[in-house]
C-alpha cells in the first residue's frame, strides 16, 4: 500500500464514520477507514434500544438505524474502507503498521491520522472483586453482544454491578427476554448513567437499584453460584455485618468505560489521566502533530450524537492538516477543571475560535452554577456526574474569561448567573 | 471386571507429572498420564510466578535438604529443555534486596554461602548502582544482591510442551479422568477413575494439591503437607519495563514474600501474599489483594491499583511448615512398593527436570525395564506467536495462511491462525485457548474476544456455542439461545 492516503481513520464506529465523512467534505481526497472486522460500523448494531439521534437528527432512532444513516453518508462521500485490517502499531511520523487476512501485512504513512478506537469496559480484574474465578462473570457490553448479535443468553438469574448505561439497558433487555435481574448494585450514592435509563430501564420494570452497595465476593469455581452484596460507608468500604448472599448464575459488570488508547500510547500521544483519553486542543489535535482524536477514545460520551459531532471536528481538522502538512497545536490557553469539575475537554484552546466545552462534575448537586474564569456563565437546577455538560462559548465572550493563559471552569453551588 | 492396563500410571498433568511423562517417553515403556481437569497444567502449575530459581535465594536451600539437590540438578537442564520444546525462556536476572544494614548482613551471609556451595558469586550493589539496572525500585532500598542467572518461563506453556512431546513419543494422555480410589495389590495397583478402571504396575502420584489424599488411598501418606495459599496479582502490559528482572526483598518475617517479576510475555506479576488456608478454596480475598499491592508499591512505587488487571491464588504444599518450608517428597514410598510420591511445594517448576530424572532412576532401580526408544524425538515446535515475528515473517505467514492476518484478541494481538492451532493442539475451552495463545489474557480479560473465540471453538470442535465452556465441567458461559429461556421458565411456575 505505497499509494498516498490523505487521512487514515482508525476505527469505524460512529466516531470513525463521522470523522471520515467530515474529512472528505473538507476536501481530503483519499480518506481511508481502517477496520478490524469484515464490515464497517462499530458497536451500534448491538444497541437495539432507542434514544439515538435525538440531538443530531431531532429523531428518536435505534443504534442500528443511527449507524445505517452514517454508513450511507460515508458511501456517498466516497470514503474508502480497508476492512478485516487491524492496526498493530502507530509509530514515528504517523507510520501505521497493520495486518489483514485480505491485504496481508503492511506499513504506510498517511497525511493525517484520526484516532477513533472508542472505549472498552472495565473488566473484573481491574475492579478487583475478590472470590473465585468461575464462568458467568462478564461485562454488560459483552452480554449485549451475546444477546443481540449472537442470539445467546448468558444466564437466567443476574446481578448487575455498576449502574452504567449499558448495565441498566441490559437489565431491561434481560428482563424482557425472561431472565431475572435480582438487582443493580451501585457503589456510589447516585446512579452512574442517565436518569432516563434509570427510570425507563429499572423503575419501569421494578428492578431494584441498590445505591451505596457493592459486590464483595464472587462465589463458585465452575459456574458462578452467587455473590455477596454489602453496604458501603462514606469511604466506599464495605460495612461489616451488612453482607448478604445473592444467588445468581451471571454477574454483569457495568462499572465504567475506559477510552481505548493502547495505539495512542504507542504513538507517544499524551493522555489525560482523568479522562483516560488524549490531551487535545479545540481541533481535537493531540500533542503529536497530525494525529487527531474524536469520540469515546477522547472522553466517554453519554450520547452518540456528541460522539459524531466531536469526531467531525477531528476529521475536518485532519483534512486541513493533510492538505497543508502542518497545523500548530492550539495550546495558548489551558482549560483547567476547578471546583466540582472532574475534567474538561478540550484541555487546550487557542482563545481565537468559538469553543464547545465538554465537562463532567465530580459530585451531583442542586442549583449548581457553571463559572468560567470565575464569572457566572449558567445555572443548573441539578448536575450529576452521569450527565455530561456541554457548553458552546462564542469567541466574542471567551476573552473575558481567560486570564494568565488559563480558562478556569467551576461548577459548584452558586447564586448568580443565567438560568439554564 | 475388565481393566485397562498400563505399566506406569502418572496421576496429575502438572509440571511434575508432565516432566516425568516426557522423561519416560524416551524409553519403550507403556505410560498413561491421567488428569482430572479438561486441560493440562491447570493445578498449582497455573498459579505460579514462573521464576526459574537458582537455589540460593534465601537460607532455604541447604545441602541437607533433598529439594536443594533436585533443584541444583535442574539448573543446567532447564534452558536446553526449553530450547528443545520451543518454550520461551528469558534470562532476566534477579535481585534480593534489603532495606537496612541488618538485612544487608543477612544478604552478605547468603552471598558467602552461595559461593562456598559453588553456586557462583553474586555481587552486592548499593542503591545508586542498583538504580542503573532497576530505576523504578524505591529509593528507600539500601541495596541488593544480583543474580544474573535468574530466568522466567511460563510454567503452563512448559507443561503443555512436555505433554505434547510425551504424547508424540507414545504416552497416553487421559483428560477429565479423576482418580477416585486405589488399591495396592501384590503386582498391580487397581485404580478407579471417573473414566473407568485401570491396572498399573507403578504409580507416580503427582497430584499437586491432592497428592497426600491420593497417597492415603493406599496408605503411602507418610508425610504431612500444609496447604499455604499464595496470592499473585497481574499488572497490565503497560507496566512492562517497570522492573527488568525479578525484584524481591529479603523477608523481614518468615513467609513474608514480596516480589515483582516480569513474565515471558511482558506483564508483571506481584505477590506472593501467603496465608494458611483450607485446600480447594482458590478464592482471592480483599485482605490478600490489599496487602500484596501495599507490599509491591513499597518496593516499586509506580505500581498502581489501576494497572492490576487480574489476580489468582495457588497452593504451596509445604512439608514441615512448622520448622520452615524446606522439604519435598520425591521418591519411592517407604510403605508401599512401586508407589512413587512426587510433590515439591516450592520451587516445583524450577526443579521439575531434575525431579523427573530422579523418578526415572528410582523406577529403573526398582527393576522397571527401561530400553531407550530409538524413535524418540526430543523436539516439539511451539505455536507461532504472531505478535513477536519480524515484518517479513508476518507477511509470509499471512500469505501462507490468511487466518494469521485476522486479529481476534486486540489486547494481546492474537490471530485466528494461532487460536485454531491452539485448538488443534488440544485446547477445548476458553481458558485452554487463553493459556496457549493469550487470547483473553489482556486488560479487557476477554470482554472483546470472548464471543469471537467462543465462535471459533464451536466451529472447530463442531459443537453449539452454548456448549463451549470457560474451563470444562459446569463452567458454561452461555445459558441457551435467546427465547429458549422462556420455555425453561414455565416449569418453575
Ligand atoms: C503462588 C505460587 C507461586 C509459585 N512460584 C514458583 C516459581 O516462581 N518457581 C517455581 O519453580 N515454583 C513456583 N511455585 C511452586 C510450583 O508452582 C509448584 O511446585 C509446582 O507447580 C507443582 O507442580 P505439580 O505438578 O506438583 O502440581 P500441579 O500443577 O497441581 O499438578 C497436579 C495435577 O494433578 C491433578 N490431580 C489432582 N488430583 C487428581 C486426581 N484425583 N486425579 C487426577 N488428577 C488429579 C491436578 O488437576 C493437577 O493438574 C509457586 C507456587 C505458588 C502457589
Amino acid at each position: 500500500m505505497a499509494e498516498r492516503i490523505d487521512v487514515a481513520v482508525i476505527g469505524a464506529g460512529p466516531a470513525g464514520l463521522a470523522a471520515a465523512i467530515a474529512a472528505r467534505e473538507q476536501g481530503a481526497e483519499r480518506v481511508v477507514i481502517i477496520k478490524r472486522s469484515e464490515r464497517l460500523g462499530g458497536l451500534l448494531p448491538q444497541c437495539i434500544h432507542n434514544g439515538f439521534g435525538l440531538l443530531y437528527f431531532g429523531e428518536d432512532m435505534t443504534g442500528p438505524e443511527y449507524e445505517r444513516v452514517f454508513m450511507r453518508r460515508a458511501e456517498k462521500a466516497g470514503v474508502e474502507a480497508r476492512l478485516e485490517t487491524m492496526v498493530l502499531d502507530l509509530g514515528e511520523g504517523r507510520e501505521i503498521t497493520a495486518a489483514s487476512s485480505r491485504h496481508g501485512y503492511m506499513r504506510f504513512r498517511p497525511g493525517a491520522v484520526v484516532l477513533a478506537m472508542g472505549c472498552r469496559e472495565r473488566a473484573r480484574g481491574t475492579l478487583g472483586i475478590p472470590g473465585g474465578r468461575p464462568s458467568g462473570v462478564l461485562t454488560a457490553g459483552t452480554c449485549q453482544r451475546y444477546v443481540n448479535i449472537e442470539g445467546y443468553i448468558p444466564g437466567e438469574r443476574f446481578v448487575i454491578l455498576g449502574s452504567g448505561d449499558i448495565g441498566m439497558i441490559m437489565a431491561r433487555r434481560l428482563t424482557l427476554e425472561g431472565a431475572r435481574v435480582e438487582a443493580v448494585v451501585e457503589i456510589m450514592p447516585w446512579p452512574g448513567g442517565l436518569i432516563r435509563n434509570e427510570v425507563q430501564c429499572l423503575h419501569d420494570f421494578g428492578i431494584p437499584l441498590l445505591l451505596e452497595h457493592t459486590v464483595t465476593f464472587v462465589h463458585g469455581e465452575g459456574r458462578i453460584a452467587g455473590v455477596t452484596v454489602a453496604r458501603v460507608d462514606a469511604e466506599r468500604r464495605p460495612v461489616p455485618g451488612t453482607e448478604r448472599f445473592v444467588p445468581c448464575d451471571c454477574l454483569l459488570l457495568s462499572a465504567g468505560l475506559i477510552p481505548e488508547n493502547e495505539l495512542s500510547l504507542k504513538a507517544g500521544v499524551e493522555l489525560d489521566p482523568v479522562t483516560g483519553g488524549p490531551v487535545v486542543d479545540e481541533n481535537r489535535q493531540t500533542r503529536v502533530p497530525g494525529i487527531f482524536a474524536g469520540g469515546n477514545v477522547v472522553q466517554v460520551h453519554d450520547l452518540v450524537d456528541w460522539v459524531s459531532w466531536e469526531a467531525e471536528a477531528a476529521g475536518r481538522a485532519a483534512a486541513r492538516f493533510a492538505d497543508k502538512g502542518k497545523m500548530p497545536f492550539a495550546g495558548k490557553v489551558r482549560v483547567s477543571p476547578g471546583e466540582n469539575v472532574k475534567y474538561v475537554v478540550p484541555q487546550y484552546i487557542s482563545g481565537k475560535e468559538d469553543v464547545t466545552l465538554h465537562l463532567r462534575v465530580t459530585r451531583p448537586g442542586r442549583k449548581a452554577a457553571l463559572r468560567l474564569g470565575g464569572k457566572a456563565w449558567k445555572r443548573f437546577r441539578s448536575v450529576r456526574p452521569g450527565e455530561m455538560i456541554i457548553e458552546k462559548v462564542p469567541v466574542a465572550r471567551l476573552s473575558q474569561f481567560i486570564s494568565g493563559g488559563e480558562l478556569r471552569v467551576d461548577c459548584g453551588r452558586g447564586e448568580t448567573g443565567e438560568e439554564a | 471386571m475388565s481393566y485397562a492396563e498400563t505399566e506406569v500410571l502418572i496421576i496429575g498433568a502438572g509440571v511434575l507429572g508432565a516432566a516425568t511423562a516426557r522423561e519416560l517417553s524416551r524409553y519403550r515403556v507403556d505410560v498413561t498420564l491421567v488428569e482430572k481437569n479438561v486441560d493440562v497444567g491447570w493445578g498449582i502449575t497455573k498459579a505460579n510466578v514462573g521464576v526459574v530459581n537458582q537455589g540460593k535465594d534465601t537460607l532455604e536451600f541447604r545441602p541437607e535438604y533433598r529439594r536443594s539437590h533436585l533443584l541444583w540438578r535442574s539448573l543446567a537442564m532447564m534452558e536446553p529443555l526449553c530450547a528443545e520444546l520451543d518454550v520461551p525462556f528469558r534470562k532476566v536476572g534477579g535481585w534480593e534486596m534489603c532495606w537496612d544494614m541488618k538485612m544487608k548482613e543477612k544478604l552478605d551471609k547468603l552471598a558467602r554461602r552461595t559461593e562456598s556451595l559453588g553456586l557462583g558469586k553474586d555481587r552486592f550493589y548499593w542503591y545508586p548502582e542498583l538504580k542503573e539496572m532497576e530505576p523504578n525500585v524505591s529509593p528507600k532500598i539500601l541495596g541488593g544482591l544480583h543474580d544474573p542467572d535468574i530466568a522466567v518461563v511460563n510454567p503452563v506453556y512448559l507443561t503443555q510442551a512436555l505433554v505434547e512431546n510425551a504424547c508424540d513419543n507414545g504416552v497416553h494422555l487421559m483428560l477429565e479422568t479423576e482418580v477416585l480410589d486405589m488399591k495396592a495389590g501384590h503386582h498391580w495397583f487397581e485404580v478407579a477413575t471417573s473414566r473407568g478402571d485401570f491396572r498399573a504396575r507403578y504409580v507416580v502420584n503427582a497430584a499437586g494439591e491432592w497428592v497426600d489424599k491420593i497417597a492415603a488411598m493406599v496408605g503411602a501418606d507418610d508425610f504431612v503437607l500444609f496447604p499455604i495459599k499464595g496470592y499473585v496479582g497481574v499488572l497490565d502490559r503497560r507496566c512492562e519495563g517497570l522492573v527488568n528482572g525479578l525484584v524481591s526483598v529479603l523477608p523481614e518475617e518468615p513467609g513474608d514474600m514480596n516480589i515483582v517479576v516480569p513474565t515471558v510475555e511482558g506483564n508483571l506479576l506481584f505477590g506472593i501474599q501467603l496465608q494458611i488456608n483450607r485446600r480447594g478454596d482458590h478464592s482471592t480475598t480483599e485482605h490478600m489483594a490489599r496487602k500484596a499491592l501495599e507490599n509491591a508499591r513499597r518496593l516499586v512505587p509506580d505500581i498502581s491499583r489501576e494497572n492490576v488487571i487480574n489476580a489468582f491464588c495457588g497452593f504451596l504444599m509445604l512439608r514441615n511448615y512448622e520448622i520452615g518450608w524446606h522439604e519435598c517428597e520425591v521418591g519411592m514410598s517407604g510403605r508401599v512398593p512401586r508407589f512413587i510420591n512426587m510433590t515439591i511445594g516450592y520451587p516445583g517448576v524450577s526443579a521439575s527436570p531434575g525431579a523427573a530424572a530422579e523418578v526415572v532412576e528410582v523406577l529403573r532401580k526398582d527393576g522397571l525395564k527401561l530400553e531407550p526408544d530409538p524413535k524418540f524425538n526430543p523436539r516439539r515446535k511451539g505455536i507461532p506467536d504472531f505478535s513477536r515475528l519480524s515484518d517479513k515473517e508476518k507477511s509470509e505467514l499471512i500469505r501462507k495462511d490468511p487466518r494469521y492476518g485476522h486479529v481476534v484478541c486486540r489486547c494481546e494481538t492474537v490471530t485466528e491462525g494461532e487460536i485454531v492451532e491452539a485448538i488443534r493442539r488440544g485446547a477445548t475451552t476458553l481458558d485452554g485457548v487463553k493459556h496457549r495463545v493469550r487470547a483473553g489474557m489482556g486488560r479487557c480479560q476477554g470482554g472483546f474476544c470472548g464471543p469471537r473465540v467462543t465462535r471459533i471453538l464451536a466451529r472447530e470442535l463442531g459443537i453449539p456455542e452454548s456448549e463451549v465452556t470457560k474451563k470444562g465441567g459446569d463452567s458454561t458461559h452461555l445459558s441457551c439461545r435467546v427465547k429458549d429461556i422462556l420455555g425453561k421458565e414455565e416449569g418453575d411456575g
